[in-house]
């Protein structure tokens, strides 16, 4: 029986009143998915972008479809990726090709759900550290967890601070000159906020940290704290520049008022809108990836801004880095042909003079707008980029302070408590010394938890099938 | 006689066929495999590993679990007398031999037929802090003294009340049944009560609520057990109000519901042993809140035949 | 009810009347968002009506969009480099400013203008500064929002101008009629299946004597008691063994098994039908099946009315079941449909939302109003007899 089958451990009482059952219904159960057959492998990938960003990658996969003839990938786009993922892979019908949020892999490849990459790159007879060579140094190392490579990126960005020009102008600040220190930001901040003479509502904001809500996890890195410490345990409350993250979240909601910040934000449209507060000139600053150009295009035309690194706090660089990240789910019926198409993803035409020369990574990176996370890029995609300012963003990703989030198997509720926790700080709800105290309580437990875990899953693996190969990360 | 009876039983096992395969593939199988699993370390991709009381002496102490229970307790305890006293008054304004009664009724029991996604979608709208047609209502009410209206789904300290409020448009379902039982209320009590010179609070508190007192429990009952497994609408408004970064229970956890928690420990984390133990305490407790119920309900619902 | 006197029957119906309003007004502010144009969406105060506006412009009659009411004596002003158009204060911009040009000026009261939909792909849309007496503005229901709304429902980006439609993709291409046609297979085999299996088992235990029925029964009856979660962890496991996983068997086949309270419900009606005729029925030696079929079910259709539509309204509006246990594209109700795409990357903006849930409701209203006395006589029931 193979692995993960859910009732090889159930006593044999419980398991044949349930078997005689499934017997019976077993008979009614009929597929019905679609027969497509055109003579190719069908291939089947769930993309978690919609609109022009499934475009992108829609045009991506056409490419990849005429590029051969033997496979075929279909394009699926998925809301909540991450959730159906796991549902459909534990229950025996994963997609062959997923995209997948950096925050999930390592989660992911720790419950079993992920095939590492490494075996594919040694049957191609290239050792994995040497295979990852082709990518920027901090594109390199975020699918990697325990040793193995579990996913790759297929589109980077920088993380940067863009501010509307028009309303520095408007308020008599020099509109190329963005904050470059946190003072400086706090105090372009206060500049840049206005309110209603009659009523004292707020109308508009110089920056909200919850504006957009993505990035409030990396709260401890911008000040140069640390989510685990140099023994591998979680270490958030009793890390000083961490918590002095969350009290600068804090003090944004009490300078401006909690109530009057609430009411003005939930007048907020989305993202992908002109009634997105950047965009409508509600919030003069924020910190967002490269991706913003292509928005801004389409939803505020009129828009004009700049970007630059994130304002510095503790003196040195900071440059988050975020991708998309492709990755191979257990329970493919085509583990071969998905790696074919990974690898599509994970190569360019070095040579590529046109548009129509661009292939794989720079195809996707093209339209979505994003910077291409391998090293050499083509003349036409360095030349030709959509965004004018994507030299900025590259040169940002190869730089000394450009980081990105942490791979643990336990970093999906880490950012997740994060999350929780910089809702409750902001809110007021609790001190950041409570809060972060509580995600240290409640993460202490669940990464111990993840290890013994691990180890339980390890030794029963092995006690079943020795000769199997193991499952786990350990 | 004996094949006769043979025959007996063969045709009654054969007309509760479906159910004996149904009950036992979907219900009682189940059942026992949750109570196995909540003793294991368990993910569904990988093998149920025993381990014992280990996650039951877990729950004891998960902080996450305790703020599950109250968010529901709380919800609970404010919908639910909320639900009936909604329920019950628009039934006894429905039952003043009013003309247009079914303009009415079709008016209060719409909201409760319409899918709950679908009102979710809409009390999202409503309930927008900014451009939301509740706080455009309130805005002036609360400007009389200087104040503005919450953000409902924004503030953890109005996200449930708020959730309460779009349970009561829903309470149509259980006012029918209300009406239903004060019509069936012999209407020579009422006459007698009223020759007895018996006022209308009094003739309510006397004759016509004892005389409803079981379809009070029941919608009372029904009601509870709706009220601790809320998880479409909390869901969904949840998931909306954090532009969707996989944190359900937003804000702050003020609507983090059992259900709710219960579902993301099973598919969001893959921790099923655990989540199992979680689904065991809670069927425990429901069943023994039932319990309780039922027998103050022995004692205080008056059965007429 | 006594006669009760005047003002008190006043008293009656002005809460009636007011609180029917309340019960009403979500509903209708649901329809009225869903018709209007989306910038009408987010104004404060709300407004009810949804309006369009037109105007002369370059001797042509443009449909335009107020952006902003000018309250103080402005200029529009032009980036010579971009053509972008803005507003600002007069007296703020320089007359030899080299980068921005004055096109136009504006009076307080006056509105700053957007063409909506520029007639040329990619062109930039006309903008101006108009008097309120240059703008017609008058009531027009944004019907497009609908089949728009049903659109962007679908997965597949839409097709490129001038690049050859792509392989059919049937897990992408699903879209809104998909999901109805999902929905609908799960609402009318479950309901098939609910009223079928029910009777059948309800009349085991309502009609016919044997060893073992009430113990049986009882264990029915108990097993209402456990709550969906509990089941939850394992069921999916039970639907991954039989392969359902991904298809919209979970959906429905277990209605053709039986439930507890529909068979608790079906037994009450049952019984109440006069033993006489089974016996009559025996008497000229038919078998159970053909009593069952032929003299109780026809007396039935109540009950089996009400099953059919307490399942029909479960299923349609079932979100727990599809989220948990759907998970292809093509498989989607669309309870499920609808909550995805809310929550799609990028958000949905609400008149389209507010669209897109009407065609979701509408299906359940007009279901009430062609079975209105099914709909109260069966919730009356299942409450008094329970």
């Amino acid at each position: 029986m193979p692995p993960g089958d859910f009732s090889s451990r159930i006593p044999l009482a419980i398991r044949r009143v349930g078997l005689v059952a499934a017997l019976v219904l077993s008979g009614l159960a009929v597929s019905c998915r679609p027969a497509e057959s055109d003579g190719r492998i069908q291939l089947s990938y769930w993309e978690k972008w919609t609109g022009a960003e499934a475009a992108a990658m829609q045009a991506t996969v056409d490419a990849f479809n005429a590029s051969q003839d033997r496979i075929r990938v279909n394009l699926v786009t998925t809301s909540q990726v991450d959730r159906k993922l796991l549902v459909a892979t534990a229950g025996g019908d994963p997609p062959d090709v997923a995209g997948l949020w950096l925050a999930s892999v390592a989660s992911f490849a720790d419950r079993g759900a992920l095939l590492p990459l490494d075996d594919f790159m040694r049957a191609d007879g290239v050792e994995p550290y040497v295979w990852l060579e082709r990518y920027t140094p901090v594109y390199a190392t975020m699918g990697q967890h325990g040793g193995r490579t579990f996913g790759l990126p297929t589109t980077g960005t920088a993380v940067a601070l863009h501010w509307n020009k028009a309303l520095f102008r408007e308020v008599g600040l020099d509109p190329e000159r963005p904050p470059r220190t946190l003072a400086e930001l706090e105090e372009f901040s206060r500049r840049l906020t206005k309110r209603d003479p009659a009523t004292g509502a707020i109308t508009q904001m110089g920056f909200l940290p919850q504006e957009p809500p993505w990035f409030l996890w990396a709260q401890p890195l911008w000040f140069g704290g640390h989510y685990f410490d140099e023994s591998g345990e979680i270490a958030i409350a009793s890390d000083p520049q961490s918590v002095a993250g969350y009290e600068w979240l804090r003090e944004q909601s009490r300078e401006y008022g909690l109530a009057d910040v609430q009411r003005f934000m939930s007048g907020f449209g989305p993202f992908a809108s002109s009634q997105s507060p950047f965009f409508s000139g509600k919030v003069a600053m924020v910190f967002q990836g490269v991706w913003l150009n292509n928005f801004a295009r389409q939803y505020a035309p009129a828009l004009e801004y700049g970007v630059a690194p994130w304002p510095t706090v503790t003196g040195d660089p900071f440059a988050l880095t975020e991708a998309d990240m492709v990755v191979i789910p257990r329970g493919t019926k085509h583990p071969e042909a998905s790696w074919e198409f990974v690898q599509y993803l994970a190569s360019n035409n070095p040579l590529a003079r046109t548009r129509a020369e661009l292939q794989g990574i720079e195809i996707v990176c093209y339209l979505q707008e994003k910077t291409s996370p391998l090293r050499d890029w083509s003349p036409f995609f360095t030349e030709h980029h959509p965004h004018p300012l994507i030299a900025f963003f590259r040169e940002l990703e190869s730089s000394p302070g450009a980081v990105h989030a942490p791979a643990s198997g336990v970093w999906q509720e880490y950012s997740r408590e994060l999350a929780t926790a910089s809702e409750r700080i902001r809110l007021l709800e609790a001190t950041p010394e409570r809060a972060l105290g509580q995600v240290q309580a409640r993460m202490t437990t669940a990464w111990s938890l993840h290890r013994t875990s691990l180890e339980r899953q390890r030794r029963a693996a092995d006690a079943e099938n020795s000769s199997n190969e193991p499952t786990i990360q350990p | 006689m004996k094949s006769a009876a043979r025959r007996r039983v063969l045709a009654g096992l054969g007309f509760t066929s479906p159910w004996i395969i149904g009950l036992a593939t979907f219900t009682l199988y189940p059942v026992l495999a949750s109570l196995y699993f909540s003793f294991c370390d368990y993910s569904i991709l990988q093998q149920p590993v025993w381990i014992g009381l280990e996650n039951y002496q877990r729950l004891a102490g998960d902080e996450v679990f305790w703020i599950a229970l109250r968010n529901t307790a709380v919800y609970a305890a404010l919908a639910v007398p909320l639900g009936v006293i909604a329920s019950l008054g628009l039934a006894l304004l429905l039952n003043c031999n009013v003309r247009g009664l079914p303009i009415f009724r079709t008016l209060f029991y719409l909201p409760s037929i319409v899918p709950v996604v679908a009102s979710s979608m809409l009390w999202l709208w409503i309930f927008n802090g900014e451009y939301g047609l509740l706080n455009a209502s309130l805005a002036p009410l609360f400007a009389l003294w200087g104040g503005a209206p919450p953000a409902w789904l924004g503030d953890p300290a109005w996200a449930k009340p708020a959730l309460v409020l779009m349970s009561l448009w829903g309470v149509g379902n259980s006012m029918v049944i209300y009406l239903a039982g004060l019509q069936d209320v012999p209407r020579e009590l009422y006459e007698s009560a009223e020759l007895d010179g018996v006022g209308v609070w009094r003739r309510f508190w006397h004759v016509t609520l004892p005389m409803i007192s079981p379809v009070v429990y029941f919608n009372f009952i029904m009601g509870f057990i709706g009220a601790m497994q809320i998880f479409t609408q909390a869901f969904i408004l949840s998931a909306a109000a954090n532009n969707g970064d996989g944190t359900l229970g937003s804000p702050a956890r003020s609507t983090l519901f059992y259900t709710i928690h219960l579902y993301s420990t099973a598919f969001q984390d893959l921790r099923m042993g655990y989540a199992s133990a979680m689904a065991w305490v809670f069927f425990l407790i429901i069943a023994g809140l039932t319990w309780a119920a039922n027998a103050v309900a022995e004692r205080r619902v008056h059965y007429s035949s | 009810m006594p006669k009760a006197n005047p003002a008190a029957r006043f008293a009656v119906y002005a809460l009636l009347v007011g609180l029917g309003g309340l019960f009403g007004v979500p509903l209708l502010w649901l329809l009225v968002t869903s018709l209007k144009p989306v910038e009408q969406t987010m104004s404060n105060p709300p407004t009810w009506l949804p309006y369009a506006h037109y105007s002369e412009i370059g001797g042509k009659r443009v449909d335009v969009v107020l952006d902003a009411r000018v309250t103080e004596p402005s200029v529009l002003v032009e980036d010579v480099a971009t053509g972008r158009r803005d507003l600002r204060p007069v007296g703020s911009v320089a007359a030899d400013n080299p980068t921005l040009r004055v096109v136009g000026m504006a009076e307080p009261g006056w509105w700053l203008v957007t063409e909506r939909n520029p007639a040329a792909v990619g062109s930039r849309p006309i903008r101006e500064v108009l008097p309120p007496e240059a703008i017609e503005s008058r009531v027009q229901f944004r019907w497009q929002n609908y089949p728009e709304a049903l659109a962007a429902m679908r997965g597949s980006p839409p097709d490129v101008p001038g690049v050859p439609p792509r392989k059919p993709n049937p897990e992408q291409d699903a879209g809104f009629p998909q999901f109805f046609l999902n929905t609908v297979i799960v609402c009318v085999l479950g309901v098939i299946g609910a009223v079928l299996s029910n009777a059948l088992v309800a009349y085991g235990f309502a009609r016919l004597r044997w060893p073992g029925r009430d113990v049986f029964f009882a264990i029915t009856l108990a097993t209402m008691m456990v709550p969906f979660p509990v089941l939850m962890v394992p069921l999916y496991g039970v639907f991954k063994n039989l392969g359902w996983i991904g298809t919209l068997l979970p959906l429905w086949a277990p209605a053709w098994f039986g439930g507890a309270f529909n068979i608790f419900l079906m037994r009450q009606f049952f019984r109440t039908i006069p033993e006489e005729l089974s016996e009559a029925a025996r008497i000229d030696g038919a078998s159970e099946w053909r009593i069952f079929w032929t003299v109780i079910l026809p007396l039935s259709k109540p009950v089996l009315a009400v099953v059919a539509l307490f399942h029909f309204l479960f299923a349609w509006n079932d979100f727990l079941g599809p989220l948990l246990f759907l998970t292809r594209r093509q498989t989607y109700t669309l309870a499920l449909a609808l909550q995805q795409y809310q929550s799609q990357q990028g958000g949905v903006q609400w008149h389209y939302l507010m669209a897109a849930s009407a065609v979701v409701i509408l299906p359940v209203i007009v279901l009430f109003f062609l079975a209105q006395k099914t709909f109260v006589q069966g919730i009356a029931t299942t409450g008094s007899k329970g």
